[in-house]
């Protein structure tokens, strides 16, 4: 156990964050507070977004002899991690530096994604509770909460905040008032900053206090009132996601597209209550697919401009909004009717195999004229039923119903696995065309290796398993597809070649 | 270079006595003027860029006025040539620079004044980029301090001791005739204490009493005989000296102790953490006072072998705590005792590690393992090991809680940053038509070294600064198709233009050269060079790109703005392809957004406030038209561009959202329609303060459109 005059503080920050000026204000409080401090940084190539570390020793020694300072953090011996992102809490934790014996936690709950969490095609984030289980798990006393919430709710920063609430936390034998003081001395952004320093002190004063539940549970969707007589006959369960997807069908289409899904939905609701929970989802989201006109109507809704005005804090300023659109041939000959175009879109499929030209407009959605060219795209969706492009989605879509309900009358984790798959059909343009392929010969293959292994009769944890892992893959990323297929085919082969338990170990996912 | 250091330049002007608060790197400043230097110079780059920094401010009030001449040196390699005015004449300079990279650029010039010798006192002050927060390749500036017989300093981490240390440092090198090697780390450098000041020191030569006539001597020059002389100078009179200076002012400081039969040797800029980690051990109180004893070497060469044998006599075991490789300090130390026959078991790289920054943990570690084998008097083994377990106990259960590792954070480009766009316009080309744009890419040293990073993952190698072009001469000869080089106008101005440029010129390249012109040295921190139009003292140039290529030959040159990405993936494509042989460049410009909004922000903010028309562009994205496939990250990259949960009760992925440090430089747009991704993008222009008509045009427009929206 080291000195307990000494008092270590460690700031793990993004780049731009201010974590600079924070430790300043800590310093020349301790320092104006007749308490020895010393800080040091390793800024590295902090504006740039990457990982920067403030470190801090305070000493409330008697003598006024100067301690011998570290340098750097010492893992397992610090006293204050004071994060003002949460990913870079756990990154400490990683590294070892919290102990859960000595070290308090002073932490905003905000997030600055990672890149690496930005380009999955899925869901990259890491997820919160682990990290929030983390901080508890390695900390003495944890105060967590969302200070960017908290800065923006008082028109001040995060880093006056997160002072407020070392203040408040009383780890430091630093009296508020030398915070206070120094603030006012480096003399930037004072009155916001002393305010941020308030509410993060009277926060960590609270913190014993139960703490408010981060968001009230949602109240019932007001679609469920709207469309009561048409769920009524469906299990409770399914009720508020039909809601949503009658509320969203209706509002693509109309009533009767509505009456074609449920009754698309119908044959699985009497299977299983899970698998037809997925379908409902899957299948409201496919059949509302993002063409032109879709695009047009929602970027011309009532209340869009309004939301953007909300969104750059407009006031009294005026907006000037330019959409940027560049449909290429396949979107806009997709809105014509089928018999009409499908001879050309034959045609410019061969003129043009890898992808077909495109029409760059930037639409000025806040003059009359460029509104008008969305209102009118908008107006078409009476053709969209015999749309070139509505023929071809629906096939697919009912390939996809086909391929669920067979691996329902064979297992239905795996009919749920497949009706997952369809999470994989989303983007516009080449990207949404690449995703579907992906889609197809994700249950193509499973449909294979289901088959193959119907033949035996010990389950079908194969061809789930491939149905999760390939999804997985493809949701990870674009690098991601290729492996992806080769997976499929190296699974399939083994299983042809009757080596199951070969096939399931392909299928582990690689550790970390 | 927007930002001004005016609190620093203030301190840089006490008096003795008073009490100056800052980082250590301005701790070192103020010690030069202390110290009486008639001139100073260097290269920026972490962690020492703050010293160039605040002497540019500091020019006009401070330095002019002392008569002492200031310079953002061209290259390491220009401003170690500088030093060049204390062979002949008896005035004291500094040169700066980041080390090992500066020391390599600079070590011909270098070596030559090492060789000729100095009669003023001539001072490199090297930050050593090294470990943790180093943007460079990890080596050690030992060897060549060894190489080149430069006395070398490492002192132990406070502001006082740098000042100190820099004084003496000049003392050093006119008592040995040598130039000398101050060498700072990072953390040391960024080290905020306090310094009690001495009064600057008006230099006896200077601007202001410049010198009357030349000084020839031949034992000066470079050339045989006389270098043989300088040699047999260097081990004979030199290094001696400098043995007997660092003996006679006590520049190592041996600290005894009680545990007499054991001791510990160590690098000075290694003091603290080696007491921090005796002292979590229970070996050392909290001022770093403890039974065992250490010699703190403070100057790292030469050694002095009466100290050193001076240390080891009389003890069984000893530890050498020294940061990299080779290991010179302990081999000296092994070879001495051996010759003096001392019964001395030594330790160091064996306990601690071969390799990496010398951080807490590791040499608390070595030092229990060490004082594990050499057992002590006034401590329990047991105690020891408890107090080591706590330390490092809670490390097992990591795994156990976060069973995912967390994501990294890989530098990248700023918000906004007009070379982020060069990179997705490169992928997209990549991707679009491989048969051109698939192809080797020379990267290059300086922000733009990010593209090699997620997203982007362009760039094949990274060489050295200004040396892209260079590093593709031997690759584009063996392509099927030409190859690119980028090159930053920092690299193009320090080494490509002669290294990179004339080098290709001169072997008629047939490649792609791409310049990115933000008009600053960014990535030391908006540095002016060439292209920003004025030098570090503020005075007005006229070099320009263009015509520094022109004047070398080069025909086939575009200027393009990176943020129109369609123009410059054809401006690309064309280079490419173009049967015009040679080299082709194009030169990528727009101004470092950083330092654009360091201006703008605040002046927008004023003619806001003062009632003008501002207008701000901004982007956005429509939540219920994106997707969420997030291909936009992936060519993109903008820190603004980021996720937030989809609003949409049916779809689980996040959807991408632009967050309000957007500065609207327009490249989300620009990405997502040059590679046709999707129609979620909008850019929004805030028209504060606007006109009468305006106003009353944007009210007729929103009505009709209000109008509109209603009939449905």
């Amino acid at each position: 156990m080291s000195d307990p005059r000494l008092v270590s503080i460690l700031i793990p920050a993004v780049g731009g964050q201010g974590g600079g000026v924070l430790s300043e204000w800590i310093v020349e409080a301790a320092l104006a507070d007749g308490v020895l401090a010393h800080s040091t940084s390793i800024p590295g190539v902090a504006q740039r977004t990457g990982s920067t570390s403030y470190y801090i020793e305070v000493f409330a020694g008697g003598t006024g002899e100067a301690p011998a300072f570290s340098l750097y953090p010492v893992p397992g011996a610090l006293d204050v991690l004071l994060a003002p992102e949460f990913l870079e809490v756990g990154r400490a934790i990683e590294l070892g530096f919290p102990s859960p014996s000595r070290t308090t936690i002073i932490a905003s709950m905000h997030r600055l994604y990672s890149i690496h969490e930005k380009i999955a095609t899925g869901r990259g984030i890491h997820p919160i509770e682990q990290l929030e289980a983390a901080a508890r798990a390695f900390s003495r006393s944890l105060i967590a909460f969302d200070a960017l919430a908290v800065a923006r709710e008082h028109d001040t920063e995060v880093n006056a905040v997160l002072l407020g609430a070392l203040a408040g936390s009383g780890v430091l034998p630093v009296r508020a008032d030398a915070f206070r003081a120094a603030i006012e001395r480096k003399g930037v952004g004072v009155t916001a900053n002393l305010k941020g320093f308030e509410v993060g002190l009277d926060l960590a004063l609270r913190r014993d206090a139960p703490p408010a539940p981060r968001e009230a549970a949602p109240a019932p969707s007001p679609n469920v009132a709207r469309f009561a007589t048409a769920i009524a006959p469906f299990p409770e369960s399914l009720q508020p996601v039909l809601a949503e997807a009658l509320a969203r069908l209706v509002d693509y289409q109309d009533r009767a597209y509505a009456e074609r899904y449920l009754a698309r939905l119908r044959p699985f609701v009497d299977a299983d209550v899970e698998l037809a929970g997925l379908v409902a989802r899957h299948l409201a989201v496919w059949m509302t697919y993002e063409d032109a006109i879709r695009v047009a109507d929602l970027k011309s809704r009532a209340g869009r401009l309004d939301r953007i005005r909300r969104e750059v804090r407009a006031r009294d300023a005026e907006i000037v909004v330019t959409d940027y659109l560049k449909p290429d041939l396949d979107e806009i000959y997709g809105i014509l009717p089928y018999r009409l175009v499908a001879p050309f879109a034959r045609w410019a499929e061969r003129r043009w195999p890898h992808g077909r030209p495109t029409l760059g407009a930037h639409v000025r959605t806040t003059t009359v004229a460029g509104y008008l060219r969305l209102w009118l795209l908008a107006r078409c969706r009476r053709l969209r039923p015999i749309s070139y492009r509505a023929h071809h989605e629906h096939a697919r879509m009912e390939r996809w119903l086909a391929a669920v309900a067979k691996c329902a009358e064979r297992d239905f984790g795996l009919a749920r696995e497949v009706a997952r798959a369809a999470q994989l059909v989303k983007g516009y343009g080449d990207v949404r065309r690449r995703m579907t392929v992906a889609f197809e010969h994700l249950v193509e293959s499973v449909l294979a290796a289901a088959a193959l292994e119907a033949g035996r009769g010990d389950g079908f944890g194969v061809s789930t398993g491939l149905a999760g892992r390939y999804r997985a893959l493809v949701l990870g990323g674009p690098e991601g597809e290729a492996p992806a297929a080769s997976l499929a085919a190296r699974v399939l082969e083994r299983l042809r070649a009757a080596d199951r338990r070969g096939a399931l170990e392909l299928l582990e996912a690689p550790r970390g | 270079m927007e930002r001004s250091f005016a609190e620093d330049v203030k301190q840089l002007g006490y008096g003795a006595g008073q009490v100056l608060r800052g980082e250590g790197i301005l701790a070192i400043t103020k010690a030069l003027l202390q110290s009486g230097v008639s001139y100073v110079g260097g290269y920026p780059g972490a962690p020492v860029s703050h010293l160039l920094d605040v002497m540019a401010d500091a020019n006009a009030p401070l330095l002019e006025p002392m008569g002492i001449y200031f310079e953002m040196s061209g290259s390491e390699a220009a401003a170690a040539a500088l030093l060049g005015a204390s062979i002949n004449y008896p005035m004291r300079g500094a040169a700066t620079w980041k080390s090992v990279v500066g020391t390599n650029v600079a070590s011909d010039a270098l070596s030559h004044v090492a060789s000729a010798g100095v009669l003023g006192g001539a001072l490199v002050v090297i930050g050593e980029d090294y470990g943790e927060g180093a943007s460079i390749l990890q080596e050690r500036t030992h060897s060549a301090a060894l190489k080149s017989s430069i006395p070398l300093l490492d002192p132990r981490n406070s502001l006082q001791a740098f000042a100190r240390f820099v004084e003496e440092g000049f003392g050093l090198s006119e008592a040995c005739n040598e130039p000398v090697f101050f060498s700072i780390r990072i953390r040391a450098c960024h080290m905020r204490g306090t310094l009690v000041c001495k009064d600057n020191v008006r230099p006896r030569i200077g601007m202001r009493s410049p010198l009357a006539a030349p000084s020839f001597s031949l034992e000066r020059i470079n050339l045989p005989p006389f270098t043989y002389a300088m040699e047999a100078q260097k081990f004979e009179h030199r290094l001696p000296a400098a043995r007997r200076y660092i003996r006679e002012h006590g520049l190592n400081e041996h600290h005894r102790g009680e545990e007499e039969h054991l001791g510990v040797v160590m690098q000075g800029g290694l003091w603290n953490t080696t007491v921090r980690g005796l002292h979590l051990l229970g070996l050392a109180d909290v001022y770093g006072k403890t039974p065992v004893p250490l010699l703190v070497l403070n100057a790292l060469h030469p050694l002095v072998p009466e100290e050193l044998v001076g240390f080891m006599r009389g003890k069984r075991l000893l530890l050498v705590v020294e940061e990299g490789m080779p290991n010179y300090i302990e081999r000296e130390l092994k070879a001495l005792a051996h010759e003096e026959k001392l019964d001395v078991e030594i330790h160091g790289k064996d306990l601690l590690s071969p390799h990496g920054e010398y951080v807490p943990h590791l040499v608390t570690g070595g030092l229990r393992r060490f004082v594990g084998l050499a057992g002590l008097r006034c401590q329990a083994g047991e105690a020891i090991e408890e107090r080591y377990r706590a330390l490092v106990d809670h490390r097992e259960k990591v795994g156990a809680v976060l069973t995912r590792p967390v994501a990294k954070r890989p530098p990248s480009f700023c918000t906004g940053c007009p070379e982020r766009p060069v990179f997705s316009a490169m992928k997209i080309l990549r991707s679009k038509e491989p048969g051109v744009g698939d192809t080797h890419v020379a990267a290059d040293i300086g922000c733009h070294t990010f593209s090699t990073q997620a997203p982007f993952n362009v760039g094949n190698s990274v060489l050295g600064y200004g040396m892209g072009l260079a590093s593709s001469s031997a690759v584009a000869p063996m392509f099927g198709k030409r190859v690119i080089s980028v090159m930053g106008d920092g690299g193009f101005w320090h080494n490509g233009l002669t290294n990179g440029v004339a080098n290709a010129m001169y072997n008629k390249q047939d490649s792609v050269l791409v310049i990115l012109d933000n008009f600053y040295t960014s990535a030391t921190g908006q540095h002016p060079n060439p292209s920003t139009g004025t030098n570090a003292r503020r005075e007005p140039v006229a070099m320009t790109i263009p015509d520094a290529l022109r004047g070398l030959g080069v025909r086939w040159i575009r200027t393009v703005n990176p943020y129109r990405i369609a123009d410059f993936i054809g401006t690309l494509r064309e280079a490419l392809t173009t049967p015009t042989r040679g080299l082709k460049v194009i030169i990528a410009k727009g101004e470092c957004m950083l330092e654009r909004q360091r201006r703008e922000r605040p002046r927008l903010r004023a003619r806001a406030a003062a009632g003008a028309r501002v207008v701000q562009p901004r982007f956005g994205v429509d939540p219920d038209v994106c997707t969420g496939d997030h291909s936009c990250m992936r060519l993109n990259g903008c820190p603004s561009l980021t996720l937030r949960e989809n609003p949409d009760p049916l779809k689980d992925d996040p959807i991408a959202h632009v967050d309000d440090t957007c500065v609207g430089c327009g490249v989300c747009g620009e990405v997502a329609h040059a590679a046709v991704l999707c129609p979620s993008f909008y850019e929004v222009r805030t028209i504060t303060n606007p006109g009468r008509w305006q106003r009353l045009l944007g009210r007729v427009r929103a009505s009709v459109i209000r109008r509109l929206a209603a009939a449905t």
